[in-house]
């Protein structure tokens, strides 16, 4: 049950304030703030309680979404789940998801808390049925510019090779779609691995974690169809089709996915939500199809002048066409390390020494498949002795794998039926991220 | 125009703008008006002096303004009263509009106003929407009828809601029926017992339906509603769990641990060997791994639960090691939960793999984590034996790294090892003595300087090492100054020829220089303990200690059983009952798991089990004692790290023990003439014998002392001088201890109809040096008694019997002494009857009825544990007037009554009644109903405490129920035990 729920920016103003059961006053969002500001690295922010009240709280876009309860049997479970819907519901109806946003459609907002949850007890946070609720227009934190492609995020249709969209595209409100706004669909599948190679280059352990997120601005809901491949197999027993298999272990559905066609053919058909929802979630763990995207060949020592000799052999085993980019590597360094010399292969690689973490973090901007790159870093450390040396390792890396999965999993096809009247259009995109990738020296 | 220029209005004339603009002609114009008031409203600006004017914009068919009037109205209808009946009218007018939007919008801030004016004419209204037509309307007014509720409870009750709210139950839309069932807990837990939501098959059977149905959010309520019912026999429990099952594959993680609970709950039914556990088991392995996958905030939630799981099941996720290894990346809260489930589940087959991971952790960059994982390779060894070796050898490879807090760590968690494993690895205390300078924190320190005097017989230069110690004495912290006291006094007790100064040196350091009470008592107690008896000290000070269990880090069952019923609520997130962090009065109930199938208390409803008070304040009862054993016998070396309450309930028996030693052990030496000088602490460490300083003068003088020494002259001379301060400090003798023993005859009753239990063994001889005793409990002529065979089963003959208990939860103690004038021979048995009083110091026990004894004959002291049955403290003068009866049975609250099943008893209700009566459970009144004879009994305790019980008897039914009221719920099982038994023998 929920007491209350209130939005906070990250300097504690106070954006949103909504009670739901009288039982605690407004004056508790400043303790929270308080608290939450006073917690030390390693206490766990999630659950904290001030006399009878409990606070739980979840971090997004620098802002902390709260919710109270008093009553003991509360699951926080429920209600962190619940505020993370809450965040993905705003950012739906707001199109993104920042204090100014926030702080603009406050109207909106009320809105939609009011629906949402009615006594502490949430109703529903699904965007179709709240669709019918909502009065109040969204007003769009600042107006979709094609100036503003971020990072990477370009979406690649599968169906349509030719064109891209950015990837701002995909964040603007769901209701603007009202007045004519394009009828729109983007399929993320996204990836996230994390691996352990042991320090004699075995591989001792690779997870993959995925989904697949339907984000939809249809303005009447049809049906659509997802095709994944054909050999899509789960379980360890089961194979399917004559080529290597896409296989992963453990597969959930989001509940509005029917499965009928699923067994046979791997077709998930839902009617999408207006907004965002993860239709499909997999794991995949101990058993990568292909060899891990990275590995690492250290050699370490202590040279004449007492400074420690690093070099690193970086290679890249991503099939030739594909490319990692934002490669960083993390190197802990032994205490008391002073400066850093380094000789990097190429120039648009970088190296620094962080002495706050005790870590170099070597960046490589793009880094292609089937090559190798190398860097020999030099540390002054004074005083350094044997015991010293163990302190070096494990390595850290991250990185972003555009346009691939490592489990292979692809999507066939995406048909909406019946066949939209007018234009629309249908976005697929593939991207694998570090979750921890972890090469031990 | 954006929203965000009504956050920038701050000029003076502010609310008299915006007054003129909410009377404004033009609609936009007033909800631009409206919504600058709500942001005023929540940046926490005063806007309730515009009351009126916003009231005045309720009258609308804009759907948007309405919204807004209405929430500006829940903000400021309380403060408000008077004007909030203004707004009755439309609220009214609204919940009759076609729109049933309108209607659900009017019906839910209706209820958010909590103004009992308005109350009443909200009556009408709500029973219009319970019954509407749309499902929309109908969910929210189910919502309000709890809402209301909470407003004013009577109200609702009168005007018939409850069973309204009930028929909706039953309703075609799942989530009305969510709703309903959502508010009708709400109201139940206000009522514990008007049977509101009364689960019975065909309700249950209803709920399983909506489940598949209904949003992700209505599921939950019906798990958790769920979850609260328990199953008439493993067969509706096994198709429960079977409809539940698919809801582990939802998305909604939420959802997938409200099922995880129900299954843990229902799973306790199933009997072990059937197949269907088996599948259930494998289910539960995948999505709470799944649940390890999500956010940080949700992992360690699922972290926290999954601690408990594992707890209780290890079984469903012993393969599933790796996903517990921490990811480099996992916020530090995370690491650390991970490290506690690792360890949960290290096994011999998997230690390898653990011990490879632990020993990565144990080289990162982040110096808390590093620690732990340190610990944790400590707790490894300690749980899985056939790894220990690998561990130590870890170990000493960190140390080897000389990273300062890495040593540390590892010296401490060695410590723990040698303790678990004596004799055993003790050829790596020479790496750990070139380590000594480096240590520079308290724990450290004092857990090497426990090795050192430990082992100082094998440590050629431990005099050196204890001494460099000793230069700063006064700077080190009460731990180590603690721990550096008993190491000398050992090493002193080994090597006595070599260290009298060094001991001299420490005693008066701590007894004299100190300002530390604990410190001061435990220097006097070393020092008499030397000066009396050095044999004894010896037996004392070097006596062996019980080993450190892998338990010592496990939650105690009982809580651990009520936490399993708490998954995925905050009680399992703080690891602590719901009462431990809510305060009285709503929803404190204790859980507990059912019964597996078979097993005699499977047949309790949820109701009374939770009535039982099995699960009372389960961790409280051992503790405090746990310190002061341990200061005695210098085990307060912190146990390894642990996350529960950590004293095990079979170390509490151990240490139970040692208290006895404590207290009467100078008593037992036949010491006579002196009073005890070994203080009846109780539960703080500032005992109160300090401030007992008598005005009579003290009992000792120095002579004295230095003649006590006179058997071991080598050590005379030490204490020929006694610090000054010393006598004073003595407290009087203790009473309560001996002086007891001497105050009543032993009389022996003639034997009377009252039950008593055969006789069992008690201490076996394997345990006593030969000494075996069985024994047992009972009343005769209104005089407790303890009556025992002792048999030598030594080659020896046994004198000098002696016999102590424990302070225990009534009190008992010997009435007398232990009579026994001959000698015992070899193969020798003799009969004793020891008559108890019950008088005695009172300390609660678990279980209530245990009772820890101490019996020493010329060979040594042994100690044992022994459950009496509580009938035994039934009192003759028991039997209650009716009227008395009668008016107490009402007078004591519901909850505390408890409903046991008596099974296979083949009396009739007469024949029970003087059976029962023989041990002085009196029947009061007796009750014919249809058939069942109802007996009205009354007993009561020897401390006054009054149990009054309820059997019911049906005529050619076996099985009797019994329900027992009392003040103090905690008895009712113990009392019930015993009718089981008298009835049956």
């Amino acid at each position: 049950m929920i007491s209350q729920v209130f939005i906070l920016s990250s300097k504690g103003d106070h954006l949103i304030y909504k009670d739901y059961r009288g039982e605690a006053g407004s004056d508790v969002i400043n303790i929270f703030y308080e608290k939450v500001t006073a917690l030390t690295g390693d206490q766990p922010p999630v659950v904290m309680s001030h006399k009878d009240l409990h606070f739980i709280h979840v971090r997004q876009e620098g802002l902390y979404w709260v919710a109270t309860t008093t009553a003991a049997d509360s699951s926080p479970f429920t209600i962190i789940e619940f505020l993370n819907r809450l965040t993905a519901l705003v950012k739906d109806y707001c199109g993104s998801l920042s204090e100014k946003s926030v702080q603009m459609n406050f109207a909106l907002i009320y809105e939609l808390l009011d629906e949402i949850v009615d006594y502490g007890y949430i109703q529903t946070t699904s965007s179709d049925v709240l669709k019918n609720f909502i009065q109040t227009e969204a007003v769009s934190a600042r107006p979709f510019s094609l100036f503003d492609l971020s990072n990477v995020g370009l979406f690649g249709a599968e169906t349509q090779q030719s064109k891209v969209a950015p990837s701002s595209a995909a964040t603007r409100p769901i209701q603007s779609s009202r007045e004519g706004g394009k009828s729109e669909i983007f399929v993320d599948v996204i990836e996230r691995m994390s691996v352990v190679i042991g320090s004699n280059g075995v591989l001792m352990k690779a997870d993959v974690e995925g989904e697949i997120r339907v984000k939809c601005y249809m303005p009447s809901c049809s049906e659509m169809r997802i095709g994944l491949n054909e050999e899509f197999s789960i379980g360890k027993s089961q194979l399917r089709g004559y080529g290597a298999a896409v296989r992963v272990d453990e597969c959930s559905f989001h509940q509005a996915v029917r499965l009928d066609e699923f067994d046979s053919h791997r077709i998930l058909r839902l009617c999408p939500s207006q907004g965002e929802q993860t239709v499909m979630q997999y794991q995949l763990s101990d058993d990568l199809p292909s060899a891990p995207p990275f590995r690492l060949f250290p050699t370490i020592e202590r040279d004449t002048g007492g400074r420690l000799l690093m070099y690193l052999k970086l290679r890249c085993d991503l099939p030739p066409k594909s490319a990692a980019i934002n490669v960083c590597a993390t190197i802990p360094v032994p205490k008391g390390s002073v400066s850093l010399s380094q000789e990097l292969s190429s120039p648009d690689q970088s190296a620094e020494l962080k002495l706050q973490s005790r870590a170099v973090h070597w960046m490589i901007p793009r880094f292609p498949g089937g090559t190798q790159l190398s860097a020999l870093f030099k540390l002054e450390v004074p005083g350094l002795s044997s015991a010293s040396m163990l302190e070096v390792g494990p390595v850290g890396l991250s990185f972003e794998l555009p346009k691939l999965t490592v489990t292979g999993l692809q999507i066939r096809f995406l048909r909406l039926s019946p066949i939209q009247p007018g234009p629309s259009q249908r976005w697929v995109r593939y991207v694998t991220h570090s979750d921890s990738y972890t090469i031990r020296i | 125009m954006t929203d965000s220029k009504y956050f920038t209005t701050t000029k003076k004339g502010e609310i008299f703008e915006l007054k003129a603009e909410l009377n404004s002609d033009k609609k936009e114009k007033k909800k631009e008006a409206v919504k600058k008031v709500i942001a005023s409203m929540t940046v926490g600006k005063d806007v309730s002096a515009l009351f009126p004017d916003v009231v005045n914009c309720m009258q609308t068919d804009n759907l948007e303004l309405k919204k807004l009037v209405y929430l500006y109205l829940m903000n400021y209808a309380k403060s408000q009263p008077d004007m909030a009946i203004m707004a009755v009218n439309t609220f009214v007018k609204d919940c009759e509009d076609p729109n049933p939007l309108i209607r659900a919008l009017a019906v839910r801030t209706m209820g958010c106003i909590r103004v009992d004016k308005i109350t009443e004419y909200l009556c009408e209204p709500l029973r219009k929407c319970l019954k509407d037509e749309d499902p929309y309307v109908r969910k929210t007014a189910a919502v309000c009828v709890a809402k209301l509720h909470d407003i004013n409870a009577q109200l609702v009750e009168d005007q018939g809601f409850l069973d309204t709210l009930k028929d909706l139950i039953s309703d075609s839309n799942p989530m009305v029926v969510a709703n309903a069932v959502a508010a009708l807990s709400e109201i139940a837990e206000s009522h514990p017992n008007s049977n509101l939501l009364d689960l019975n098959p065909q309700t249950i059977n209803k709920l399983l339906t909506a489940l598949n149905e209904c949003t992700e959010w209505g599921q939950i309520f019906i798990l958790d509603c769920l979850a609260n019912y328990t199953p008439r026999d493993d067969r509706e429990s096994q198709s429960i769990c079977e409809r539940v099952t698919p809801r582990l594959s939802h998305a909604n993680s939420a959802v997938v641990l409200s099922a995880v609970k129900v299954l843990m709950k229902f799973m306790e039914m199933l009997p072990k060997d059937l197949d269907y556990y088996g599948t259930l088991l494998k289910k539960l392995a995948p999505p709470l791994v799944t649940l390890l996958s999500a956010e940080p905030e949700l992992q360690y939630v699922a972290l926290r639960n999954i601690n408990l799981i594992v707890q209780r099941r290890p079984e469903i996720l012993k393969h599933e090691m790796k996903v517990f290894f921490v990811k480099y990346n996992d916020p530090i809260y995370v690491k650390l939960e991970k490290l506690d489930i690792m360890i949960r589940l290290a096994s011999q087959a998997n230690i390898a793999q653990v011990l490879a991971e632990l020993k990565e952790y144990a080289t990162e960059v982040d110096v808390d984590f590093v620690r732990k994982a340190v610990r944790a390779i400590g707790r490894c060894a300690i749980k899985v034996e056939q790894s220990a070796e690998r561990c130590v050898s870890t170990l000493l490879d960190l140390i080897q790294t000389k990273v300062n807090y890495v040593v540390q760590e590892a010296i401490v968690v060695i410590k723990d090892i040698f303790r678990k494993y004596p004799n055993k690895y003790e050829s790596v205390i020479a790496t750990l003595c070139e380590n000594l300078d480096s240590l520079d924190e308290p724990e450290a320190r004092a857990a090497m300087i426990w090795i050192v005097g430990e082992y100082a017989e094998r440590i050629d230069n431990a005099d050196e090492l204890l001494e460099s110690f000793l230069e700063g004495f006064h700077d080190e912290s009460t731990q180590v100054q603690l721990q550096l006291l008993t190491a000398i006094v050992k090493l002193f007790l080994k090597k006595p020829t070599e260290t009298q100064e060094l001991v001299q040196q420490v005693l008066s350091l701590a007894t004299q220089d100190s300002d530390n009470p604990d410190l001061r008592d435990r220097g006097y107690i070393y020092w008499r303990l030397l000066s009396t008896d050095p044999v004894a000290a010896k037996e004392v000070v070097l006596a062996e200690k019980p080993l450190i269990s892998e338990e010592t880090d496990l939650i105690e069952p009982t809580l651990l059983e009520e936490l399993i019923c708490h998954i995925g609520t905050l009680a399992s997130v703080y690891h602590k009952p719901p009462s431990a962090f809510v305060e009285g009065s709503r929803g404190v109930q204790h859980k507990r798991l059912p019964g597996s199938a078979g097993s005699g208390e499977s047949a309790d409803s949820p109701d009374t089990g939770s009535a039982a008070g099995v699960s009372e304040a389960p961790p409280a009862v051992i503790p405090s004692q746990g310190d002061l054993l341990g200061d005695l016998l210098n085990l307060d070396l912190t146990p390894p790290t642990t996350s529960g309450p950590p004293p095990a309930p079979s170390s509490g028996m151990q240490m139970g023990a040692m208290d006895l030693l404590g207290g009467g052990l100078d008593s037992l030496m036949g010491d006579e003439s002196e009073p005890p000088p070994v203080p009846q602490r109780t539960d703080t460490p500032q005992s109160p014998q300090l401030s007992h300083q008598s005005p009579s003068p003290p009992d000792y003088s120095p002579t004295e002392l230095g003649g006590d020494l006179g058997g071991s002259p080598a050590m005379g001379a030490g204490f020929g001088a006694p610090p000054t301060a010393m006598p004073a400090s003595f407290p009087p003798p203790v009473s309560g201890g001996l002086d007891d023993l001497f105050d009543l005859g032993g009389s022996v009753g003639m034997p009377m109809g009252a039950y008593s239990p055969p006789k069992s063994i008690w201490l076996p001889a394997m345990k006593a040096k030969g000494l075996e005793i069985s024994g047992t409990f009972a009343r005769r002529a209104g005089v407790i008694q303890m009556e025992m065979t002792l048999t030598n089963k030594a080659m020896s003959i046994m004198t000098d019997f002696a016999i102590q208990f424990n302070r225990n939860s009534f009190g008992l103690a010997p009435a007398g002494p232990l009579q026994v004038l001959t000698p015992v021979g070899p193969n020798q048995s003799i009969e004793v009857a020891l008559p108890l009083s019950t008088v005695g110091p009172v300390m609660k026990m678990e279980p209530l009825t245990n009772l820890q004894v101490a019996v020493k004959n010329n060979i040594d002291v042994f100690y044992f544990s022994s459950q009496y049955p509580i009938s035994m403290l039934f009192v003759e003068d028991g039997k209650m007037e009716r009227q008395v009866f009668l008016a107490t049975w009402k007078d004591i609250p519901n909850d505390n009554e408890a409903q046991f099943q008596i099974k296979d008893c083949h009396l009739n209700s007469d024949a029970a009644s003087s059976k029962l009566q023989g041990s002085n459970v009196f029947t009061i009144a007796k009750r014919t109903v249809e058939g069942q004879d109802m007996l009205y009994q009354s007993m009561k305790l020897t401390n006054g405490i009054w149990v009054l019980a309820e059997l019911r008897v049906q005529a050619g039914n076996p099985n009797y129920t019994v329900s027992l009221k009392c003040r103090a719920p905690e008895v009712s099982q113990c009392v019930f035990q015993s009718y089981e038994a008298m009835l049956k023998n």
